[in-house]
C-alpha cells in the first residue's frame, strides 16, 4: 500500500549546516505519525519543506501519489494538506470566528469579490460557527483572537487548519506553551481527530506522544535514525541513546 | 452602525457647506483649501488600502497621482495643437479623460506592482521609490510637455452642465467625487477581497499556509490605489489647470504617506482628516514661516508616538 505523505531523500542546507539529511518519510492515510527528536533536530525544518514553506536542495515528495515537490503552497493546501505553527500564528485583529471563516472563504475559491459584505455571508460564517463548537470554542466565537487565552488561541489554530478541509494534518507543537490541563484538553481533541484526519505531529510532549501516535519517526542531527510504533522506540536502543536518555 | 452612517451624513452636510462659509467670511481661498483637501484624501484613501490594510508600505503612490495628472495635461495640450504622434487627437470632455487617467495609473501601477511585489519590507519601499523616481525623470526629460517647468493648459475639462470657470461647481465636483470613492472603498474593505488584504497584514504567513495565493490580490489592491490616485491627479490637474514633476516627486509620495499614518491608517475616514489636517496646518503654518516644517515635524512625531491610530486614535 501506498502511503499519503512519501518523501525520500529529501535535503534542507542552511549555509554551512545541514538541517535536513538524506530523510525519507511515508506517513500511510489514517495514522497518526510522530515526528520527534531534540531541539535543532530539525523538525521545524522538516514541516516548512512538506508544507512548500521552504524549498528542498533535493529530494522528492508525493501527496497522495503527486509530485508536489516544487508546487506553491496555495496547490498543496487545495490537495488536501496544511501546516499549523510552532509558535502560535492567528490574525490578532479578526475574532475567533472571523479567522476561521476567512479559511472556509479561501477554501471555497477565489476571493475577487469586491461587494458583498463578508461578516453578513452566512455561507462563510455558518461553517465557521461549526467548526468552533467542534473545537471547544463557540462561546469566544466574537472575541478577538489576540484577547483569547494561549491554550484558546492554540485551539483556533487547531480550527483553522482544519478549516481548510485537509486530509493531512502537519501540526508542529500544537502544545507549545500549555499547561498540564491545556495539554491534557489538546490531547483529547487531537485523539478524536484521529478519526478524521491523516496528522504528522511535531510534538516535545512524550506523554502525549506515546498516548497519540500510532507511529513514530526519531530525528537526530536532519537524520531519521528510526522509525516504527511506539512500543518498538521506545526499546530501540540508538533512540535511547540519542534522545530519550536524556529525559530518563 | 447607524451612528456611523449619521456621523458620515453630516460630515458631508458640513462639506457642503464650505463655499457658503467662504462666500460670508469673503474668503474665496478657502474653496480651493476645501478643493485641495477632497483631492489629497482620495489619493489618500487610495493609499491607505495599501498601506492601513494591505500592511504595504508603498512610496511611490505620487508616481500614480502624476500621471493622472499629466494623461488630463497632455490631452489638453494635444486638443489644443497638434495630434499625438500625428494620429492621436487630444481629449478635453471629463467623462473621456478622467477615466483614461484612471486607466493610464491602473495599468502602470498593475505594471510596477507586479515587479515589486516580488519584495517586501524595506526592498518594497526602495523600490516603490526607485520606480517613481523613475517617472519624475521621465517628465523632466520630456521636453515637449514642458520638462521641468510643466505644461499649463487653459480650461478645465468640460462637464455638461458645469461652467468650467465656476470653481464652487468644482468644490463639488470633487467632494462629489471623493464621496464616491470612499463609497466604493468601504464596500471593498469589507467584501471577502478586503477580508483577504486584511488578513495579509496581520499575518501574511498563516495567510499562505491556509491557502491563499496572496500575490495576485495584493497586486489587485495596488492597481486599485493605483487608478484612485490617477482620479486625485487628474483632478488636481484641473484645480491648477496645471501639472508639473512636481506631482511625481518622492516628497509628494511622502506627504501622501503621511497623510494615511497623521490621519488613522486602517480607517477610510483617518485619511480624509489626516489630508485635512495637513493642508491646513501647511497653509497656516505658511503664514508664520516658511520653514512650517520646523514645526510639522514636531507634530508628526507627536501623533504616531501618541496616538497608535493617528489623529482619529485620539477620539477613541
Ligand atoms: N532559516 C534558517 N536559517 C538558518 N538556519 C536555520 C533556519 N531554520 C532553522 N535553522 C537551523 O536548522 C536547524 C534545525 O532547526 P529546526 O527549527 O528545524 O529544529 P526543530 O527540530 O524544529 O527544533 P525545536 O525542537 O527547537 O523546534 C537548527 O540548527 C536551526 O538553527
Ligand atoms: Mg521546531
Amino acid at each position: 500500500m501506498s502511503a499519503l505523505l512519501e518523501v525520500r531523500g529529501l535535503m534542507k542546507r542552511f549555509g554551512g549546516l545541514i538541517a535536513t539529511n538524506n530523510l525519507d518519510l511515508d506517513v500511510t492515510e489514517g495514522e497518526l505519525h510522530a515526528l520527534i527528536g531534540p531541539n535543532g533536530a530539525g523538525k521545524s525544518t522538516a514541516i516548512g519543506l512538506i508544507s512548500g514553506e521552504l524549498k528542498p536542495d533535493a529530494g522528492t515528495i508525493r501527496l497522495a501519489g503527486a509530485d508536489i515537490t516544487g508546487a506553491p503552497i496555495a496547490a498543496r493546501v487545495r490537495l488536501g494538506m496544511t501546516r499549523s505553527f510552532q509558535v502560535t500564528s492567528i490574525l490578532p485583529e479578526f475574532t475567533a470566528l472571523e479567522n476561521v471563516a476567512l479559511v472556509e472563504q479561501i477554501r471555497a475559491g477565489h476571493s475577487f469579490r469586491f461587494w458583498r459584505e463578508a461578516a453578513r455571508d452566512r455561507s462563510l460564517t455558518d461553517p465557521a460557527l461549526d467548526m468552533l463548537a467542534r473545537m471547544g470554542l463557540a462561546a469566544r466565537a466574537e472575541v478577538a483572537a489576540r484577547d483569547l487565552a494561549h491554550g484558546e488561541q492554540r485551539q483556533l489554530e487547531l480550527a483553522m487548519a482544519l478549516m481548510t478541509g485537509a486530509k493531512l494534518l502537519l501540526l508542529d507543537e500544537p502544545m507549545a506553551g500549555l499547561g498540564a490541563t491545556e495539554s491534557q484538553a489538546m490531547t483529547t481533541i487531537l485523539a478524536g481527530l484521529k478519526r478524521h484526519a491523516t496528522i504528522l505531529l511535531v510534538e516535545h510532549d512524550m506523554d502525549a506522544v506515546f498516548a497519540l501516535a500510532d507511529r513514530i519517526t526519531v530525528l537526530v542531527y536532519g537524520q531519521a535514525i528510526a522509525s516504527g510504533p511506539p512500543d518498538a522506540i521506545r526499546a530501540d536502543p540508538a533512540v535511547r541513546a540519542a534522545y530519550l536518555g536524556e529525559e530518563a | 452602525m447607524v451612528r456611523r452612517y449619521l456621523a458620515a451624513l453630516v460630515a458631508i452636510a458640513l462639506a457642503c457647506l464650505v463655499p457658503a462659509v467662504a462666500a460670508a467670511l469673503g474668503k474665496p481661498d478657502l474653496i480651493t483649501l476645501g478643493t485641495q483637501i477632497a483631492i489629497y484624501a482620495i489619493a489618500a484613501a487610495g493609499l491607505d488600502l495599501l498601506i492601513g490594510y494591505t500592511g504595504l508600505s508603498s512610496f511611490g503612490h505620487a508616481a500614480f497621482f502624476g500621471l493622472g495628472g499629466y494623461t488630463v495635461g497632455i490631452m489638453a495640450f494635444h486638443a489644443a495643437g497638434e495630434k499625438m504622434f500625428g494620429v492621436i487627437p487630444g481629449l478635453t470632455e471629463a467623462w473621456l479623460v478622467w477615466p483614461l487617467a484612471i486607466a493610464v495609473s491602473a495599468l502602470a501601477a498593475l505594471a510596477i506592482g507586479a515587479l515589486s511585489l516580488r519584495t517586501t519590507g524595506v526592498s518594497f519601499i526602495m523600490i516603490t521609490l526607485a520606480f517613481a523616481e523613475m517617472f519624475f525623470f521621465l517628465f523632466v526629460s520630456l521636453k515637449t510637455y514642458g520638462g521641468d517647468d510643466g505644461l499649463g493648459f487653459r480650461r478645465r475639462n468640460g462637464i455638461p452642465g458645469i461652467s468650467p470657470r465656476d470653481d464652487v461647481a468644482f468644490y463639488y465636483v470633487c467632494l462629489t467625487a471623493l464621496v464616491l470613492v470612499l463609497a466604493l472603498l468601504h464596500r471593498v474593505v469589507h467584501s471577502r477581497f478586503g477580508r483577504v488584504l486584511q488578513g495579509m497584514r496581520q499575518n501574511p504567513r498563516r495567510m499562505e499556509a491556509i491557502g491563499l495565493a496572496t500575490y495576485r490580490y495584493k497586486l489587485t489592491a495596488f492597481t486599485i490605489a493605483g487608478g484612485v490616485a490617477g482620479l486625485a491627479g487628474a483632478l488636481h490637474a484641473n484645480l491648477l489647470r496645471f501639472v508639473s514633476p512636481d506631482m511625481l516627486h518622492w516628497t509628494m509620495s511622502g506627504d501622501f504617506m503621511i497623510m494615511v499614518v497623521l490621519g488613522g491608517a486602517g480607517t477610510l475616514i483617518g485619511p480624509v482628516i489626516g489630508a485635512a489636517a495637513m493642508v491646513l496646518l501647511q497653509s497656516w503654518l505658511a503664514q508664520w514661516t516658511e520653514h512650517w516644517m520646523i514645526v510639522m515635524g514636531p507634530i508628526l512625531v507627536f501623533v504616531v508616538l501618541f496616538a497608535r491610530r493617528g489623529i482619529l486614535g485620539l477620539f477613541r
